[in-house]
């Protein structure tokens, strides 16, 4: 395991949610790069991550992370009433960051018309593809993306790949949850594989 | 910090002006207890200061019930309040952001259904200006509490029930605080009056001390 140089890491950590071991004893290290998790439905990905983003109490066990994060999970975790628009500038704000780019990464996701309707007003694909616009928006070291292929179309899936793809380059630490697509598949520096709670990094 | 909870207040803003779901239906919540009232006492009792007082507060809690339960179904769907947790001093800017976008809308709640009641039962008001002082600091007593109670029963499905049950027995000695100032200005006590509202001051600062220590924790 490496957790000098790591964005993120867990250590020994276990989690229990209404009296079940969902994360058993799992040691994972996150470094710069696409990280990929990988398991059945059930295994405990989404849980993973939100432990590394600090959304689940670890019952025992240590997490590290270096530097802000930015979660987005199964559901795009907008806010119904605004805009995308307003969603992203309110994100960028409470970072303390510059909202000038935000028009640019919505229009470069396909959101650009309708960037100033309320998000419920938007399908459930131009939902994702804003949500996901943040991975540009929030300059943050690590992103963790919760099967972020959810209601994508075949562009957006591409477009994905494609930021994912930059974020990379940049040397931020990305960790992927997802149980099937492969297009990522050839940019992952590491995979983690879990099942039944147990992660095994390869 | 303070930045961070403007910041989430004024979301609450945003989406409460193109979904007014809250401030609508507390506002109807009032009104039809109002007329309610008046038909089932009759005019005379109705008319009474301590029994349109109390009417009207508890009209208000059960409305400050309604508008931050909506505030929260509203958060809950598409996870936006993860999205806001995750953020970095998410947890402790969601209380001072809800609080405060709640206490305004509840300005407007408490003004047009106090507005409502007066013209409704034809009340006179010998201290406007005290009574004005009391609403404001019984309304800033009320989000508080009650953004504590949604919080802790925020994923169970009983809290439609469980939330009023939790939040009154806390509520009692500030609706009687409210209850006792607003009678005493509408019935020309000015001491009185004002010996309320500075209890009412003191239970809106207890109840936002105790909510910043328990949402963080409550939230995790």
């Amino acid at each position: 395991m490496r957790t000098v140089q790591s964005s993120a890491s867990l250590h020994d950590a276990t989690v229990v949610l209404d009296d079940r071991v969902i994360l058993r004893a799992v040691s994972v290290a996150v470094d710069p790069g696409l990280t990929l998790v990988r398991g059945p439905n059930g295994s405990g990905k989404t849980t993973l991550l939100r432990a590394l983003a600090g959304l689940v109490p670890l019952a025992r066990g240590d997490r590290r992370v270096a530097g802000d994060i930015l979660y987005i999970g199964h559901r795009p975790m907008l806010l119904r009433g605004l805009t995308a628009r307003e969603n992203l500038e309110f994100f960028v704000r409470f970072r303390g960051g510059d909202t000038r780019g935000i028009d640019g990464a919505l229009r470069a996701w396909g959101v650009g018309e309708d960037m100033d309707r309320p998000v419920e007003r938007l399908s459930a694909g131009e939902r994702r593809r804003a949500a996901l616009a943040r991975v540009e928006t929030e300059q943050v070291p690590l992103l963790l993306l919760d099967e972020p292929f959810a209601d994508l179309d075949d562009a957006g899936v591409s477009r994905l790949r494609q930021s994912i793809g930059r974020a990379r380059d940049d040397g931020r630490a990305i960790v992927v949850a997802t149980h099937a697509h492969p297009e990522l598949d050839d940019l992952a520096r590491t995979r983690i594989a879990v099942d039944n709670g147990a992660a095994t990094a390869s | 910090m303070i930045d961070r909870i403007g910041l989430v207040a004024v979301r609450e803003l945003r989406a409460e002006r193109r979904q007014p779901d809250g401030l609508v239906a507390a506002v109807t919540f009032i009104a039809v207890l109002v007329l309610l009232e008046s038909l089932v006492v009759g005019p005379q009792i109705a008319r009474d200061p301590d029994v349109a007082s109390a009417l009207f507060w508890l009209a208000l809690a059960f409305a400050t019930i309604l508008a931050t339960m909506r505030s929260f179904d509203r958060e809950l769907e598409d996870d936006a309040l993860e999205g806001l947790v995750a953020l970095p001093g998410g947890r402790d800017a969601l209380f001072g952001g809800k609080v405060l976008s709640l206490t305004i809308v509840l300005v407007l709640v408490a003004a047009i259904g106090g507005l409502l009641s007066l013209v409704l039962l034809d009340l006179p008001v010998a201290l406007p200006l005290h009574l004005i002082a009391v609403v404001l600091l019984g309304v800033l007593a009320l989000p508080p509490i009650v953004v504590v109670d949604v919080v802790l029963a925020l994923r169970l499905r009983a809290r439609a029930a469980l939330v009023p049950i939790l939040a009154l027995p806390v509520l009692v000695p500030q609706l009687v605080a409210a209850t006792r100032g607003a009678s005493a200005a509408l019935s020309g006590d000015a001491v009185g009056a004002l010996s309320w509202a500075g209890l009412l001051f003191a239970f809106a600062v207890v109840y936002t001390v105790v909510g910043l220590t328990i949402v963080p924790a409550a939230i995790e």
